[in-house]
């Protein structure tokens, strides 16, 4: 691959003048984007230390930086970077990177380099193809071919008549482009469609660089917005975000797992045969991080074996057939209201009622709720910021009381003064609905969130509401936070006010290849592709059908796996075929992760199986959002390399 | 780094025939890309009944993925008379060379966003000179900074800082001398008168 590096060293004489007026410099240099990505060391560097030793100048330290141009990046870098005893700094980098250090320092900063102009290669590098950004694309007229990069005289009215045997009279070793266009017409039958064409005039007053560079700045705002990355993906919600929930009808069997969150399984406290109603425990926690599980419908055990489970292969299920009568539980009845209720209480509800993180991750809710460190803030996360979900949106809309009684009672439990409702910009009715019902209640607002993946991150969710960030390897709570997803809250409420533990979710079903899209209120348990059929079944081929969003959703390789606690969506999507290419350095990864991480690191490390280098790069800080992998522009695939590099690092330990 | 924009509706829907594929590319949405316009518009043509398929991918200016992609849609592509693309130049050009003997369409016009080399938006622009000013300007691109792109100081046309092309940017060469004066380097102002070489050799206008 070629290098498409864009400065140089300049001239030795010149870089001579420069350092005799200058001692004891630091050598700062980037690690140059756009190459093949296989090693981080540059030859400029080594020659202008080598130059500035020559000329008995004393040289502090040097370092190499990834994409100096990237501020926020950059200034963290710096800090305790640079010897005390540094006099200036020799920046080897493009003028940005250049640019970029001279604001974030208060030493004499000086180029090293001049940058190189490089016409016509935009966008991904990898390929020969060239295009001028004229703003009045002719491609169309001529076949595919452009006739401003490959002429030499950028002619578009046709041939200068000065070819000789289709080689170009300016360069001879380029074919003549108007050459290459007449026969691409003539092989396409469009000769007179060419002859047709009025005379073009070529407008040179397109590009108007104020406007650029004020839209360049927009754009860096709202990509800063907030909290460092995220990326804007298609949000496709259209499809569900209108439709009230519908109960889904009653399932003849339902297959219960016993590891629906994070921590330990539940170990089975049924036995085939038994006869179970609505709201009994069939399975107990096993650990402190740990759940109990519940049974959704009465019936009979009919089973307690290993069945497929949506992202854990399989695992141990208790099933059970529906009478269809859904007796409940002698223990589902009101537990009383929050004034008689003490934090104790709420929280051993909410632990008995088997409840954990109804936004995918499955964290059991009563250990979120007795931190051990005060907290102040609680912010409810109605983001939704997966692509297609609109579960928590509807939840928001139908339930909006049962949310609020939730964080109430959230509130109590852990004795925090505050609590913020985030809801993402795209879902103004839940906004508007939530905040008149929250004026009149103290201690609790609506927070409107510009909308950018992964904002339900809660980590992501923190720093845009609060503005605190959360430590490496920290929880919320070191920062005074909880975070606590909509459905969660709401399933609190049901605990409380009917007794009922978690037995049922809102999951959306969607996606382009699902017939009838919809939103349902689902009992836990309930076979996938029942769901499916009854959304009328998938059309289309290469289809992908993802639990979760199109994200962070588990692939399903099977339709035959149960609908869990943190089931909030069911989506079949286009199919990705992709091909994966070496890296580029293009260092969009690094510009979209909202952790801030080095994301090009973690493939080049992983492939090496160099796993201290991917310890190093902070691999256990990923939250796997696949931002990375997502704008990757060589189709790395990022986050099975990280999930690889995670466990290996694990292993370290 | 490229910016799109649509072409004006008549321009596209004159160059098309009577069934169109129609491919998007997302692969630079993080920066810019016309997506709802292309979307009514791709509706619109729907609604016609003139779309064969729609393949919507990203960087379709990588030529092994973009064949991957098309395979999936031979037959759509097959049924069209006319593949339009929703992309950059360079994307345009990918599937014009992969596509040889269909009719391929620019729907878009691409901008180039002039000095931002690179992948994304930053903080600061580069006018790609190739004989870099900073050292001698506090870190300031007077050929960016300034709307004139003047290397020896100030025109003498700033009022109270503002630039008098632009009142609303500050003063290039004001803003250099305020951070050589913060930096005590004020000293450096009196080099040698610069020459801008406008010549385009090798070196600077690599292909």
């Amino acid at each position: 691959m070629e290098n498409y590096t864009r400065y140089a060293l300049k001239s030795q004489q010149e870089l001579e003048s420069l350092l005799q007026q200058t001692d004891d410099l630091f050598v700062l240099s980037c690690n140059k984007c756009f190459k093949a990505f296989e090693t981080v060391e540059e030859p400029e560097t080594e020659e202008l230390i080598r130059l500035a030793r020559e000329q008995g100048k004393t040289v502090t330290g040097s370092a190499a930086v990834d994409f100096l141009c990237n501020k926020t990046q950059t200034a963290k870098l710096l800090s305790g970077l640079i010897p005390e005893n540094t006099r200036c700094i020799l920046v080897v980098s493009c003028g940005l990177g250049v640019q970029t250090v001279a604001e974030l320092t208060d030493l004499p900063v000086y180029a090293a380099c001049d940058t190189l102009n490089y016409t016509g290669h935009h966008g991904m590098a990898l390929t020969k193809k060239a295009c001028d950004a004229c703003a009045q694309c002719y491609l169309t007229m001529t076949g595919g071919i452009c006739p401003i990069v490959d002429c030499s005289k950028s002619l578009v009215n046709g041939q200068c008549g000065g070819a000789k045997n289709g080689k170009c009279e300016v360069d001879g070793n380029k074919d003549c482009a108007w050459e290459k266009i007449q026969q691409r017409l003539a092989a396409q039958g469009r000769l007179s469609e060419l002859a047709a064409q009025p005379v073009q005039v070529r407008d040179y007053s397109k590009v108007n660089h104020k406007l650029i560079t004020e839209y360049v700045q927009a754009i860096r705002q709202s990509r800063l917005d907030g909290y460092y990355g995220g990326v804007h993906p298609t949000e496709h919600k259209e499809y569900t975000e209108h439709l009230p929930l519908v109960r889904f009808p009653e399932p003849e069997t339902v297959v219960i797992p016993m590891a629906q969150h994070l921590g330990a399984p539940a170990n089975p406290v049924v036995s085939v045969g038994d006869n179970v109603t609505v709201g009994q425990k069939i399975g107990e926690p096993s650990a402190f991080i740990s759940s109990p599980v519940h049974s959704s419908v009465s019936g009979t055990v009919i089973a307690v074996e290993d069945r497929p489970h949506a992202n854990r292969g399989t695992c141990l299920s208790v099933v059970i057939r529906s009478d269809g009568k859904n007796t409940l539980h002698e223990s589902v009845k009101p537990q009383g209201t929050l004034e008689e209720l003490s934090p104790e209480q709420i929280v051993s509800i909410v632990r008995e009622a088997g409840i954990v993180g109804m936004g995918g991750a499955g964290f059991p809710t009563a250990v979120k709720l007795t931190p051990k460190t005060p907290v102040d803030t609680i912010l409810l996360n109605g983001c939704e910021c997966e692509p297609y979900l609109t579960a928590d949106h509807r939840l928001m809309l139908e339930y909006a009381d049962e949310v609020i009684f939730g964080l109430q009672a959230v509130l109590k439990a852990t004795g925090a003064q505050k609590g913020v409702i985030v809801v993402e910009d795209n879902k103004p009715d839940a906004i508007a609905h939530l905040q008149e019902k929250t004026t009149a209640l103290e201690g609790i607002e609506v927070c409107t969130a510009k909308t950018k993946y992964p904002q339900g991150a809660e980590k992501m969710l923190i720093k845009r509401v609060t503005g605190r960030q959360v430590p490496s390897g920290g929880l919320p709570a070191d920062v005074g936070v909880v975070v606590c997803n909509v459905s969660t809250v709401k399933a609190i409420s049901d605990a409380i006010q009917k007794g009922m533990p978690l037995v049922e979710r809102v999951v959306t079903v969607t996606g382009p290849y699902i017939a009838n899209p919809g939103n349902f209120v689902v009992k836990i348990g309930t076979d996938v592709q029942q769901l499916v059929d009854h959304c009328g079944g998938i059309t289309g081929e290469n289809v992908t059908v993802k639990a979760g969003g199109p994200m962070m959703g588990f692939v399903q390789n099977t339709l035959h796996t149960p609908i869990m606690k943190g089931s909030n969506g069911i989506i079949a999507v286009d199919a990705t075929v992709s091909q994966e290419n070496p890296c580029i350095k293009c260092g969009r990864c690094v510009d979209v992760c909202p952790m801030e991480l080095k994301p090009l690191y973690f493939a080049k490390y992983a492939d090496e199986g160099n796993w201290a280098g991917v310890k190093e790069q902070k691999v256990m800080d990923c939250i796997e959002c696949r931002c990375c992998e997502y704008i990757c522009s060589s189709k790395i695939p990022l986050v099975s390399k990280i999930k690889a590099g995670k466990a290996a690092v694990r292993e370290m330990k | 780094m490229l910016i799109t924009e649509l072409k004006a509706k008549e321009t596209i829907l004159s160059a098309l025939g009577s069934k169109v594929f129609v491919i998007n590319c997302h692969g630079c949405k993080e920066i810019r890309f016309p997506e709802q316009e292309a979307n009514a518009l791709q509706k619109e043509l729907s609604a016609a009944g003139k779309i064969t398929g729609i393949l919507t991918t990203d960087y379709i200016c990588n030529p092994e993925n973009l064949k991957l992609q098309l395979d999936g849609y031979a037959a759509q592509i097959r049924e069209s008379d006319t593949v339009l693309v929703f992309s950059c130049g360079v994307g345009v050009q990918t599937v014009a060379q992969l596509l040889q003997d269909k009719k391929v369409c620019a729907a878009c016009d691409t901008y180039a966003l002039p000095g931002y080399q690179g992948v994304t938006p930053l903080e600061h622009d580069c006018g790609q000179c190739g004989q870099c000013y900073l050292n001698l300007t506090g870190g300031i691109c007077p050929i960016t900074a300034c709307s004139k792109s003047l290397v020896n100081g100030q025109c003498g046309g700033a009022k109270n800082g503002m630039c008098e092309v632009d009142p609303t940017m500050q003063c290039g060469w004001e803003r250099i001398y305020q951070r050589l004066k913060q930096l005590g380097r004020l000293d450096v102002l009196k080099c040698p008168v610069q020459l801008r070489d406008y010549a385009t050799d090798e070196r600077v206008n690599k292909e």
